[in-house]
């Protein structure tokens, strides 16, 4: 038996071509926690004027786990998040291991989702960003900024006071200072 | 390291430090900007830098700084939550005495543009020379209180400060109307004879000039609250010569001493000579 092989017209090709150079590109600049970090992703459920973000299945993940909750808010049209989520990319072979502890939870938003449409559910309740905040004492009441991080232990206590924006812990160094929770 | 040099009673004059450093870079907006990720992390608390080196000089000539005597300490995060509004505690380690006292309070942040944020001149009346602020802090960069005593000491207290901006809404700019009003306030009930704190507030956006409306697409012209004399009952408890590293919506906490009831006052003077007084009556 012979096998032949039909390369595909040239049009055909130059289409096939740029389509893969596209999923390159895509790839190289996807968006959220790279996947190496085993992220739990969370997408919104969006209703009118409202997204909202549900983080029992993290939460009852990390009891049963007995881990810490790393909850990171990114939006699909951040320049800043693109940033932090490349850094983590690019040095993940020394990164990942230190975040074992720790369930990295992809909260995926956009930058048009602000305070008062930004929703955190937990359990039966659903407070927005501010009251959230006011709920666990976060300082970050002002402004919601992104990307934003939270230290949680498992019942939702948060382990530290967190910056807004992600660019105080873009180094190795300071990404570590942060998951050992330095002050 | 201790010091022998004479006292200077000369005000040190804050425009004349911005001169020379008006080129460094800002992102003060607590808007879409942010410092550059990846700066020097490893700089231990109490190190120099190259623009307090050159801050030192022009302050103090070549008086001596004594940075380990722990009569000032300064408190404030490693990370603060936003780097427009990062807290600061002073706290002096001396009794407030007319023998002897807290005569002035210089607060720097080394990597801003204007970096020093404010000068403090203070009585005995303070009664316990503590202070509480906001800075706005640019970069990575060390936060400094240089603390001159009435015999002509000066004693230091600094921390690392890491901060950086992100995607976000302007501030509010809503209520012009409100600009200027000068509000106090007491935690605690005051005490007659003994340090008592207070807190004033200015309602002011302390724009710095370097941030861009996101709708007109032009920067915001700076204008900020240039100083602050506090007085009780007619007698000073302290003046402020203040820059826009100071948050919006300018706050310090500070004590004073009340002797008998009177009116704890305010009056505030802004960048477009604009006048405002807030007072409290004690008692």
């Amino acid at each position: 038996m012979t096998m032949s092989l039909r390369l595909p017209h040239p049009f055909a090709r130059s289409i096939i071509a740029g389509a893969l150079l596209a999923l390159l590109i895509a790839t190289a600049n996807a968006v959220g926690i790279p996947p190496a970090y085993a992220p739990l992703v969370v997408e919104p459920v969006i209703t009118a004027g409202r997204s909202e973000f549900d983080l029992g299945p993290a939460l009852a993940r990390a009891k049963r786990e007995n881990k810490r909750l790393y909850v990171y808010l990114g939006a699909s049209d951040c320049p800043y998040c693109r940033r932090y989520e490349n850094f983590l990319a690019k040095n993940a072979d020394e990164l990942v291991p230190h975040f074992k502890p720790w369930i990295v939870v992809d909260l995926r938003s956009t930058l048009s989702t602000t305070s008062n449409r930004l929703f955190i559910r937990v359990g039966d309740s659903a407070l927005n960003y501010t009251d959230f905040q006011q709920s666990i004492g976060d300082q970050r009441t002002r402004m919601l900024v992104y990307p934003s991080v939270w230290l949680f232990d498992p019942q939702l206590k948060p382990l530290m006071q967190m910056p807004a924006g992600t660019g105080t812990f873009e180094t190795v160094e300071e990404q570590l200072e942060i998951l050992n929770l330095v002050q | 390291m201790r010091m022998n040099s004479p006292t200077v009673d000369a005000p040190i004059h804050r425009r004349r430090v911005v001169l020379g450093l008006a080129a460094l870079p800002l992102a003060v907006a607590p808007s879409a900007h942010a410092a550059i990720g990846g700066l020097p992390s490893n700089t231990g608390h109490a190190d120099v830098s190259p623009e307090w080196e050159l801050l030192r000089g022009r302050l103090f000539g070549a008086r001596t700084i004594d940075a380990a005597s722990g009569r000032v300490q300064l408190i404030a995060p490693l990370r603060a939550a936003y780097g427009a509004s990062v807290p600061v505690k002073i706290v002096s380690h001396l009794a407030q005495t007319p023998a002897l006292y807290v005569k002035r309070l210089h607060l720097l942040v080394d990597k801003n543009p204007s970096p020093l944020a404010a000068t403090l001149e203070l009585t005995p009346e303070v009664g316990q020379a503590d202070f509480e602020t906001r800075l706005r802090v640019d970069e990575y960069s060390h936060v400094r209180v240089v603390s001159e005593l009435s015999n002509g000491e000066l004693h230091m207290d600094s921390r690392y400060v890491k901060t950086s901006g992100g995607c976000s809404a302007p501030p509010n700019r809503e209520s012009p109307e409100l600009i200027g009003k000068t509000i106090f306030k007491l935690p605690e009930p005051p005490t007659m004879g003994a340090p008592t704190t207070a807190d004033l507030t200015v309602l002011h956006p302390n724009d710095t000039g370097f941030e861009l409306n996101n709708v007109t697409v032009m920067y915001i012209p700076s204008y900020f609250v240039r100083t602050i004399a506090v007085s009780y009952a007619g007698r000073k408890i302290f003046d402020a010569d203040l820059d826009f590293s100071i948050s919006e919506n300018p706050t310090w906490r500070f004590n004073f001493v009340p002797h008998a009831p009177g009116e704890l006052r305010a009056e505030v003077a802004d960048s477009k000579e604009r006048h405002y007084t807030g007072s409290l009556q004690i008692g």
